[in-house]
């Protein structure tokens, strides 16, 4: 027997059934939304409602667009011949925030996780390969997540996009900006040690 | 390293217990099923994260409680003070803090303190299969060196990928793999090749450096000069990507990865016969105490100063000479035994505790 009305119990359910918010942090946000002007529960529906209806995947990329295909693949000025292949739609913003990235995206909706039942069929993979060729990609930027799933999956993108005059780059991993040596794991200062690059001579 | 002061609540038989520690030894003593063992069992607890009995957390958990608290005082093998705090709530969660900071793995309090642990159960290393065996390597390995715990859980990561994946395949068998298949099963052979070499030479240097030391250990408790060696058995020949690209069809077939660091065997034979079926009872009791005597003194060489030991109730299965003989080859350092007998010849504890009244109480002996 819920302590709470049905509606009220309902709302708090919807709540914690999104990722990164647990039942207490649940229960807060109904009660703020019970607590507040209608106007502001009327606000937040709509948003919702609006955003779903009205987004899809970019039918080229695969991230997510309010048309058929999304901003930055009509962009004239991006650079059409170098694609960044990333996990999530989240992880675009991730490497548009580093405003170092001028090529387009293509989103592969997840990594390889076959626990999770997720094989190279559930990813977006046929459709990169079908990109490739027609849209004279001349580098392919591998960006997943460095996590044993991202990996494979990088790895299996390598074999697989094996097209003669290709080039394809995996993202490096390493030390974050602005750290210490000193704090950095031994995992990631390892990485960072094996990617290292050169910076005078000749490689041996 | 050592243990200064030990605060349970709700752990086991103990609804609230605080007790303070020489750096020497302390004996628990009491009958049997009064709570000796959980005391150990706790102190365990705070340099692994898990019992050393093998069982989950909640079952530390005392009845009808939420949760059971553990706090330590000890002292790291650099001299430095730290507060070991961890909470298992009554479904097996443990929250930890090292130092009033949140640690999220088992390694983190592993810098900070280490434990070594004989019990009777050690007789399994020789009479049971071989993953007690490999269990032995990997903690001896991850005690040596706490970031060796990645190495064994990228591996087991891996594999348990690739298995899930063998079994999707198995359902549909076919001749050969069609694509994208067989470029995903590559790509895993290629992975678990990575993860498993490491591990398995992590493994195998481990073993050429202890088997000396076990063949000592077990000269020093008195068993003879019989010829003791171990021997590392990799389960495949090659390189590890060839040997599972080799045995792709069997793995199908079983729906699991049959060849690797997880199917090896560690063979420990005396005198050029295997220890579990050719040696008596008496020599595989030996061999079991000299192989934690070893990893012992292994530890305290490679982290340089003793772990903390736990004796737990060994001494009921020894005979005078041999509990003489342990106790005379164990490396200077803080102790802690449990016996529901007698204490061995010339045995004298720092701390005499009496364990009491259901377990609830510990205090000091009187004779």
């Amino acid at each position: 027997m819920s302590a709470y009305a049905d509606s009220v119990q309902d709302l708090i359910d919807a709540f914690a059934r999104l990722p990164g918010i647990g039942p207490k942090s649940a229960q807060r946000i109904a009660f703020h939304l019970l607590k507040a002007e209608p106007e502001e529960s009327r606000n937040l529906a709509s948003a919702v409602t609006a955003a779903r209806e009205r987004t899809r995947f970019c039918e080229r990329c695969f991230n997510i667009s309010e048309e058929t295909l999304c901003s930055i693949c009509v962009d004239p000025k991006r650079d059409s011949d170098l694609l960044c292949v990333v996990e999530e739609p989240r992880d675009v913003v991730a490497v548009e925030r580093t405003l170092e990235f001028r090529g387009r995206y293509h989103v592969l909706g997840g990594a390889i996780d076959h626990l999770q039942g997720v094989g190279p069929e559930q990813l977006r993979i046929k459709e990169l390969l079908a990109r490739v060729g027609p849209e004279e990609t001349r580098e392919v930027v591998i960006c997943t997540n460095p996590n044993l799933e991202g990996e494979a999956t990088a790895l299996y993108l390598n074999r697989v996009l094996d097209v003669p005059g290709l080039i394809v780059s995996q993202i490096a991993s390493g030390l974050p900006v602005g750290g210490d040596l000193e704090y950095a794991d031994e995992l990631t200062l390892g990485r960072a040690l094996t990617g290292r690059r050169l910076i005078q001579g000749e490689s041996t | 390293m050592e243990l200064n002061r030990l605060s349970l609540h709700n752990f086991r038989s103990y609804a609230e217990l605080e007790l303070e520690f020489p750096s020497g030894l302390t004996a628990l003593r009491g009958p049997n099923g009064i709570g000796k063992s959980n005391l150990l069992e706790a102190i365990g607890y705070l340099s692994t994260l898990k019992s050393f009995r093998g069982v989950p957390g909640e079952a530390m958990v005392a009845r009808d409680t939420s949760s059971a608290v553990l706090r330590a005082d000890v002292v790291d093998a650099d001299g430095r003070a730290a507060l070991i705090e961890t909470e298992i709530t009554c479904n097996g969660r443990a929250r930890t803090q090292v130092n009033r900071v949140r640690s999220r793995r088992a390694r983190d309090v592993l810098e900070t303190f280490v434990v070594s642990v004989f019990s009777p159960d050690d007789l399994k290393l020789l009479k049971q299969g071989p993953s007690l065996r490999r269990d032995y390597c990997d903690d001896v390995l991850v005690a040596i060196r706490p970031a060796n715990d990645l190495v064994r859980a990228d591996w087991e990561k891996a594999l348990r990928q690739r298995n899930a994946f063998l079994k999707q395949l198995r359902s549909s068998a076919r001749a050969s793999l069609p694509e994208p298949e067989a470029t995903t099963l590559a790509v895993w052979d290629q992975k678990l090749s990575e993860a498993g070499d490491i591990l398995v030479s992590l493994r195998e240097s481990l073993v050429a450096r202890i088997t000396p030391a076990v063949a000592e250990a077990y000269r020093d408790l008195g068993g003879g000069s019989d010829l003791v060696e171990i021997r590392y058995q990799r389960s495949w020949k090659g390189p590890l990507g060839d040997a599972l690209a080799e045995g792709t069809g069997d793995d199908i077939r079983r729906g699991v990865t049959l060849r690797g660091p997880h199917r090896d065997e560690l063979e420990i034979r005396l005198n050029g016969l295997p220890a579990r079926t050719h040696a008596s009872q008496g020599e595989q009791r030996c061999l079991s105490l000299a192989l934690r005597l070893a990893a012992h003194r292994e530890l305290t060489g490679s982290r340089g100063s003793p772990p903390v030991l736990l004796l737990d109730d060994v001494f009921s299965e020894l005979d005078p000479r041999r509990s003489r003989a342990l106790l005379d080859s164990l490396p200077q350092g803080q102790t802690f035994l449990s016996t529901a007998t007698m204490l061995p010849d010339g045995c004298e504890p720092d701390l005499d505790l009496r364990v009491t009244n259901g377990g609830a109480q510990v205090r000091e002996w009187v004779p």
